[in-house]
């Protein structure tokens, strides 16, 4: 126990660790402050006219179909149309009916729009004798910020990763790790204590940020518990893995990036590709960080099966990775003496 | 003057040992790959496409957009891939429009514009009042925003990579007895990113936005460019001086990079436009590089005044830093 203390301790002098803590809840405090900008108005289009130039009844027209500014003269708009970061469609009265303007470096969709919009303007009072057939479908945007929660969480989950492996690393840097060597400490209670590090750190980090982006019924915050114990427990023995793999500090930031890169692609590739084939889906649940990704979008999605399933495999991951560590350690010892 | 010439080539000679030269050139011909064989190719084509399925022929005048399907699993088939189209239903006697759910704004002109394109109508083309074609917009959009990632994200990295190695062998300390003044170890140093930076936005620009077209806004791209190296130079020196090692240096480097430059990114490449955003020192640096790609640079003076103020004072703090490192170090 008093083990234990040292350790925390010696992390958190460590600032490179504790901002690695700080980092996954701060942005999950930004995305939940960004999550009330309304994103909405992105796909409207977006109509610019001259003040007094067009019929009242005109612009109220162009406000049903997307967000209208008012310019004070043309030149203004005329520079609006022409901004680069906007694709917004002048909008001129001609005649009894109205003329368009686009910049001509836009998407064909605004200028498409922009080239009906005269003849939309004349039929408007048309009312065509047609039946209306909307079909749902899942909101891109929703789903793409689910996704996005889900990978903070897994960053946040696998800071244990960070935590361990930074900690043997500098270890080794600093003769640390030669002095444990005579210590009288067993090679499990060396383990456990790193083990625990990781995983305290790690668990903590993803416990507060996951209070921070969702809220949760009893049950659910139940099951995601389960979830983060298990991954953050996964994800500090990875971190001894890379801790005992690296030689300096610099492998193994490379090291931990690379893990990190390959703990992010693998779910988000899987989820926009939307990857159904069994064989490829067993490859990708070898990333522990996939179990974990699904295990999230089950909860999110409310679907408690698919969460336990995760869990399940996640519980694999651990006992299978344990394993392969203490193998390991165990030869290195034998060829040690 | 012979003192600053050695500095210099010191400094040639370590950023070319620490593969710094080498690290731009494969950086600047990845950046061009990309640009040439990836993001132009893959620009989306987005459209409104309308799908008709018409099997006794009631709807003769359609548009030429309008394309014809020959049964209603095709049609089905044809929404759910393309979900932003329109499809029209006109067998069953009665006209059909199915849609795929969107924005309520979106939807109500993605109606009308399918009706409408059953009516016979005339010939109609907006008024085209810009300069570029949308691969030109793109080319210019994607160098830019490239450039800026290049010199305030791996420019402050050089710096602070060569700096902590000169602190390392304790070059610094050895520049407290040296018979040069103490700026010069600063402007050798600015210098030498500078130039790198100049050359690199010369070739990125000509290599990406075409000759033609690159020449013509290259002045006003290099004078932003060379605000820019100045500034993140002189940002780097400050950081990498203060900070204990590499290790802490790439934290800062890491907040730099996200709250620094999402927002911008945010703001200036797409519609959504933040209110705070005007209080971002780097949005108006990141507009003042695109306004130059665009041919728009602005004349304002009060900008070129914060810019020049902002480079004055961090050369000072600059050199304050580097005189009580000397300090320290003697």
């Amino acid at each position: 126990m008093k083990g234990l203390g040292y350790q925390l301790k010696s992390v958190f002098h460590d600032k490179f660790c504790l901002m690695t803590f700080l980092l996954p809840i701060m942005v999950a405090a930004a995305l939940s402050f960004a999550g009330k900008v309304d994103f909405s108005s992105l796909g409207e289009h977006h109509f610019g006219v001259v003040e007094n130039d067009l019929p009242e009844q005109a612009v109220e027209w162009l406000e049903g179909y997307g967000m209208v500014t008012v310019y004070p003269a043309r030149k203004e708009l005329v520079d609006a149309v022409n901004e680069p970061s906007t694709n917004l469609i002048g909008v001129e009265s001609e005649g009894k009916g109205i003329k368009t303007m686009v910049s001509g470096d836009e998407l064909d969709l605004f200028r498409q729009t922009a080239d009906t919009l005269p003849i939309l303007y004349e039929q408007r009072n048309i009312t065509p004798q047609v039946k209306i057939q909307i079909l749902e479908y899942p909101d891109v945007l929703e789903g793409l910020k689910d996704m996005f929660i889900a990978v903070i969480l897994i960053v946040a989950m696998f800071m244990g990763c960070t935590f361990n492996a930074m900690n043997m690393i500098s270890e080794k840097e600093d003769g640390v790790a030669l002095v444990n060597e005579i210590l009288p400490m067993t090679r499990s209670q060396y383990i456990m204590q790193k083990l625990s590090v990781g995983f305290m750190c790690g668990g903590a980090s993803s416990i507060i940020t996951s209070c921070i982006v969702f809220r949760f019924s009893l049950l659910n915050a139940a099951l995601m518990l389960v979830l983060i114990v298990v991954s953050s427990f996964t994800a500090a023995l990875i971190g001894l893995f890379i801790g005992r793999a690296a030689g300096g500090l610099m492998t193994g930031v490379v090291y931990i990036k690379m893990v990190m890169l390959l703990f992010i692609a693998v779910p988000i590739i899987s989820f926009l590709l939307g990857l159904s084939n069994p064989f490829i889906m067993t490859v990708c649940y070898l990333v522990p960080s996939q179990a974990t990704f699904g295990g999230i979008m089950g909860l999110s999605s409310g679907s408690m099966a698919v969460a336990i399933k995760n869990s399940l495999i996640l519980v694999v991951h651990c006992i299978a990775w344990f394993l392969l560590y203490l193998s390991i350690s165990k030869r290195k010892k034998c060829v040690g003496s | 003057m012979k003192g600053f010439y050695s500095l210099f080539k010191k400094d040639v000679r370590l950023m070319k040992s620490g593969k710094f030269f080498l690290m731009s050139l494969g950086f600047l011909i990845l950046y061009t790959l990309y640009v040439n064989f990836g993001y132009i190719k893959f620009m989306d084509d987005q459209r409104y496409n309308v799908y008709l399925y018409d099997p006794e022929g009631v709807h003769r005048t359609i548009l030429p957009l309008v394309s014809r399907v020959s049964s209603r699993e095709e049609l089905d088939a044809a929404i759910l891939e393309d979900t932003r189209s329109v499809g029209i239903d006109a067998s069953t006697g009665e006209t059909q429009l199915i849609l795929c759910e969107g924005a309520e704004k979106v939807d109500r002109h993605r109606i009308d514009y399918a009706s409408a394109s059953l009516q016979p109508s005339k010939e109609y083309q907006a008024e085209i009042v810009g300069f570029h074609t949308p691969e030109q917009k793109a080319r210019k959009e994607i160098t830019c925003e490239l450039l800026f990632f290049e010199i305030s994200a791996v420019g402050f990295l050089g710096i602070a990579a060569v700096l902590f190695r000169e602190k390392g062998m304790g070059v610094i300390r050895i520049h407290a007895v040296l018979p040069v003044h103490k700026s010069l170890f600063l402007v050798s140093k600015l210098a030498i990113f500078l130039l790198s930076d100049l050359v690199f936005a010369v070739l990125l620009t000509i290599m990406n936005v075409g000759i033609g077209e690159g020449m013509s806004v290259l002045s006003s791209v290099l004078l932003q460019t060379a605000l820019l190296s100045l500034l993140m130079a002189l940002i780097g020196v400050i950081c990498s001086l203060l900070l204990k090692d590499f290790r802490q240096f790439t934290l800062v480097y890491l907040l730099i990079a996200i709250f620094a430059a999402t927002p911008v990114f945010l703001s200036a490449n797409t519609a959504i436009k933040l209110d705070w955003i005007s209080f971002h020192p780097f949005y108006h640096i990141y507009m003042g590089m695109k306004n130059a790609y665009f041919g728009t640079s602005t004349t304002a003076p009060v900008y070129y005044l914060g810019y020049l103020a902002a480079i004055a004072v961090l050369f000072i703090a600059a050199w304050c830093v580097f005189s009580r490192e000397m300090r320290k170090e003697g």
